[in-house]
């Protein structure tokens, strides 16, 4: 804590009175303060200001007198005087406002720098030295063990928050949505933790400023650039289990007016088989590599900042089809090129206004291919090619103290090429474009509290065009305890395939159509005589909608002893508009099209407590446990009803009641992590425990649901180890770390095949 | 038909006492006969070039009061027995038809009951027969109404009749909860269950195992009454 000294603004008037008293007005920087505390020093008496900042109390005593003013967030100041007999004293009272200085400044929740605990909504993060600490070398690795987060295995590594399933989080490199989902996941293994200052985490909605895919929650990769006069270098190389290696070297410099950083990132592993009496790895074979610069100018007031990423990943694997003689074995090659490209100026206008343009602009391609083993034929090729470009202006004010507003705009425009993608019958490829409007205000009407509204405009040209807005509160009654509350609402755009998918099974002879293609489509079934019935008109049908939520977010925290921090919190999301397929046409050959409406509601709620402790400065602890409940709606008033059954394993058939329901596939209802690090001398043990209790995966009994004791996956307890030692060398620094994830062997065979039991690494990093 | 286990579950005869002067006779328990791995037109492989399976596009019809097979959908040859009257319920892939309406020349009539476990349905409904062609099927539920689907009595689909499609597992499960009735064209009722779409019947199914092997137990009652639980046999001495 830094604390600014300044004279305060004193004035004593003298005035003719029977009793004396002083009286006043107690300000910052020209405005109120309310609520202030007025007490005489060395006493018990004493009086509270009110919501103007004006107070008067009576003085007991004749002659010198000495105040204590303190307000929460503010330096408490001592005013000293005297009074005559039957005198009122006039003061006016200036307080200086607490600086706080902390490296925990965030900027993902609110779109501005912020310190982490002047946040009003449930953020979490992950700092570099976290990140060494551990050994993580991807963003999975960095994500996995914290709080209330979980893993899910789905076409990749997804990231599940507060309850939703990965397509409900967004997820930004300095603040730019990452492109590139299958199936709804964006592969957290995709991404590299190198070059990284930290990891930001907000929970609960922010839509209201990121808009589509930011209903569960934000993941923020921020990067960093090195001071003036700085330079490093460095290479790091680790090497473990099944084949696992990882190796990066980057440099960086800092001059007066710019500074640059560059890294390139190797990642490949060998796979794995968890099914050893198949044909073909869980896990296959890959290569990865990550190229990535950032640089930044100063161009007199303006600055001018400039990044860049470029991955590809190769990939071999294998499956095979039938069985006995029948069985005919395939190669599965899969390649991946993305990047992105980010350059950014930031002009201030004047002393209270600063505008921000920024251009974005991405690229996501992927291809698959299955090649027979036997005649080397192309047996399945995908191709997928994903283009986004963005145009964004965002204008901060800040007009005093107390009062900062954030206003921007942009428009979007996303290509897709590949094979379920075609063209229309117009001849033109899937496009949208999108306008969307943004605007936040932060009003702090004292340090007590502080209130963000904002919201958000997206007009699009293939979704209904929707308005998402957003409050909440900060309350600190004191610097020890912080309370926060908000109400928000958050959207997922239809996916792609929701909206261009022009798709008929060759095997099973079934067809779906996204929204935008459902009526040529079924025209041109129908041309070719394919379509016995249509069951809706529907060019009668509304567009469709973001599937949307309206989110509740409550937490308090309160540092309870120096060093020891305890969190509650919950949360309760209210999703509609889930969109699902129904059949809307059943074709000649008896099978039906499917298309894409707005029809289920799901809700999830929580419960979530942490505490942090650090009893030895070398010491940190922490520990936490959440409870969920995700469900649907519709599962949940049917099973009150009493018209949801299921069947034993011996086939008998039973009535369930809604305590039998395992909620959402994939969601432990109970969860807890424990972190502890400790450094001695140059080396540091930093050990990870989460658990998760058990979570559905499967229905064998006809109902839909999770009922049955076979269908949900065992609890499972992770423990990590990690062990770092730091070498100072004639030059530069030698970091060695050895390290175990999954410690006690835990697995779940093929239910979770990211799950491979324990695997140990060891690394090197070397730098300047 | 010799792969057509037909297996009488176990149960205690309720025996009563017998008049004196009138026929034998005496009141039993209705049993449930398990069918287990019918074929319902299983694929052989796939095409290598564009992944389609091979099957026989057929279906397997099924005579309830008889107890077995009409005709096999590996009867390729002479189909001519699909025209009679004599069966009952026909299999396809996931899709059951009976013999009457759109789908045969018989009078077979039928409903698919929800909410309502088989062991406990000790009575056939009075009324709710339909013929395959007659019915309204929850074809599409979408923002502001429901429309009509395929007009089985058995409506095609998951989730619409008698299974749910996991696509997550590729899983068919029959839906609990979900009992077939019909009156044979015989005139007897029988309550009917699907118990697994896999050869084997393997619990908890797999989806790795052969599919469009229909386990199923059925109660027919041959009296033409609505009851399953009991009926009347003659004693054989």
């Amino acid at each position: 804590m830094i604390a600014r000294h300044c004279l305060p603004l004193l004035a004593l008037l003298a005035a003719a009175a029977s009793a004396q008293t002083v009286e006043g007005t107690i300000a910052s920087e020209g405005a109120p303060v309310p609520f202030a505390t007025v007490r005489l020093a060395e006493t018990e008496r004493g009086t509270a200001a009110d919501a103007e900042g004006t107070f008067r109390l009576a003085l007991p005593e004749l002659g010198p007198f000495a105040l204590i003013v303190s307000a929460v967030g503010y330096e408490p100041l001592r005013i000293e005087g005297a009074a005559a007999e039957g005198e009122t004293v006039r003061l006016a009272v200036a307080l200086d406002a607490v600086t706080v200085e902390t490296d925990d400044v965030v900027v993902t929740a609110t779109r501005t720098v912020k310190a982490l605990e002047d946040v009003a909504v449930p953020i979490t993060v992950v700092s570099a030295d976290d990140l060494r600490q551990q050994g993580a070398v991807r963003l999975s690795d960095a994500l996995e063990s914290l709080p209330g987060l979980f893993l899910s295995d789905d076409h990749g590594t997804g990231l599940q928050v507060q309850g939703f399933a990965s397509d409900y989080t967004l997820i930004l490199l300095d603040g730019e949505p990452i492109v590139g989902r299958t199936a709804g996941t964006l592969d957290l293994d995709r991404l590299t933790v190198a070059g990284l200052e930290r990891v930001e985490i907000v929970e609960g909605p922010s839509s209201s400023l990121y808009g589509s895919e930011a209903l569960a929650g934000v993941v923020n990769l921020v990067t960093s650039l090195p001071a003036a006069g700085r330079e490093h270098a460095g290479a790091r190389v680790r090497a473990g289990s099944y084949g696992t290696t990882d190796a990066t070297a980057e440099a960086s410099i800092g001059r007066e007016n710019w500074s640059a950083r560059a890294f390139v990132n190797r990642f490949a592993s060998d796979g794995y088989d968890l099914t050893p009496e198949s044909f073909g790895a869980t896990v296959p074979t890959y290569t990865d590599w990550t190229g990535d610069v950032r640089l930044q100018a100063r161009l007199g007031a303006a600055t001018l900042r400039l990044g860049g990423r470029a991955t590809t990943q190769d990939q071999q694997g294998g499956f095979s089809l039938g069985s006995g003689e029948l069985e005919t074995r395939y190669d599965d090659t899969g390649k991946r090129t993305d990047w992105s490209l980010h350059p950014e100026l930031t002009v201030p206008l004047n002393e209270t206004v600063r505008v921000t343009t920024s251009l974005y602009g991405a690229r996501y391609t992927t291809e698959t291919r299955y090649v027979n083993q036997t005649d080397g034929s192309l047996y399945y090729s995908d191709d997928f090619d994903q283009r986004y470009a963005k145009a964004e202006v965002q204008a901060d004010a800040l007009w005093n103290a107390r009062n900062l507003t954030v206003v921007g705009g942009g428009v979007i425009d996303e290509r897709l090429a590949g094979d379920r993608y075609s063209p229309d019958a117009s001849g033109a490829a899937p496009s949208a474009q999108q306008v969307f409007a943004f605007a936040q205000h932060e009003w702090a009407p004292s340090r007590l509290l502080e209130v963000n509204a904002s919201a958000r405009f997206d007009a699009h040209s293939d979704y209904a065009a929707r308005l998402t807005p957003k409050l909440s509160l900060l309350v600190r009654p004191s610097e020890a305890l912080r309370f926060r509350a908000s109400v928000g609402s958050g959207f997922k755009a239809p996916a792609f395939r929701q909206l261009y998918l022009s798709f008929t099974n060759a095997a099973a002879g079934y067809s779906v159509f996204g929204a935008t293609r459902l009526e040529e489509g079924l025209a041109e079934l129908e041309a070719q005589g394919q379509i016995a019935q249509r069951y809706i008109d529907v060019a009668e049908l509304d567009a469709i909608q973001a599937e949307n939520s309206v989110a509740f977010n409550l937490g308090a925290s309160a540092d309870v002893l120096p060093g020891l921090t305890v969190e509650v919190g919950g949360f309760w999301n209210e999703v509609r508009d889930l969109i699902e397929t129904q059949p809307v046409a059943q074709k000649t050959n008896g099978q039906q099209v499917f298309a894409y409406f707005n029809l289920a509601e799901i809700y999830t709620r929580g419960l979530d407590a942490s505490v942090t402790a650090r009893p030895l400065a070398d010491l940190e602890l922490s520990a936490s446990y959440q409870f969920l409940q995700a469900r649907d709606r519709e599962i949940v008033d049917a099973l009150n009803e009493g018209t949801v059954s299921g069947r034993d394993p011996d086939n008998r058939e039973y009535r369930l009641s809604l305590s039998d329901y395992g909620g959402l596939f994939g969601r432990s209802p109970h969860s807890a992590t424990l972190r502890a690090s400790y450094t001695l001398a140059e080396t540091t043990a930093s050990l990870r425990g989460r658990w998760r209790s058990r979570y559905g995966y499967a229905d064998f009994d006809g109902n839909g649901i999770a009922n049955r004791d076979d269908e949900f996956v065992a609890a499972t307890p992770i423990v990590d180890l990690t062990i770092t030692r730091e070498f100072a060398l004639p030059t530069g620094r030698l970091a060695a770390q050895v390290g175990a994830d999954n410690l006690f062997d835990t697995t779940r065979g093929t239910l979770v095949p990211s799950l491979p039991g324990r695997t140990v690494f060891a690394s090197l990093g070397f730098s300047l | 038909m010799n792969r057509i286990a037909l297996v009488a579950l176990v149960g205690a005869l309720a025996l009563t006492a017998c008049d004196s002067g009138g026929p034998d006779t005496e009141i039993v328990n209705l049993e449930a006969t398990v069918v287990t791995d019918l074929p319902a037109d299983p694929t052989s492989g796939r095409d290598p070039e564009t992944g389609v399976p091979f099957s026989n596009n057929l279906f397997t019809l099924y005579d309830l009061d008889a107890g077995e097979v009409v005709l096999s959908s590996d009867d390729t040859d002479d189909r001519s027995d699909s025209l009679g009257t004599a069966w009952d319920i026909g299999f396809q892939g996931t899709t059951i038809i009976f013999n009457s309406g759109t789908s045969g020349p018989g009078t077979v009539q039928a409903q698919l009951l929800e909410n309502t476990l088989f062991a406990e349905l000790t009575t056939a409904p009075a009324d709710g027969y339909l013929q395959d062609g007659e019915n309204t099927c929850p074809g599409a539920a979408f923002p502001g109404g429901t429309s009509a689907g395929s007009p089985y009595v058995i409506c095609t689909g998951g989730g619409n009749g008698w299974y749910n499609y996991d696509s997550s597992q590729n899983l068919i499960t029959p839906l609990s909860g979900r009992t077939v009735v019909l009156q044979t064209s015989e005139g007897n009722y029988a309550k009917v269950r699907i118990l697994s779409y896999y050869q084997g019947n393997p619990n908890p199914p797999d989806p790795m195992a052969p599919t469009r092997y229909y386990t199923f137990e059925y109660v027919l009652q041959p009296d033409g009454t609505r009851d399953f639980a009991t009926t009347e046999v003659e004693i054989e001495d």
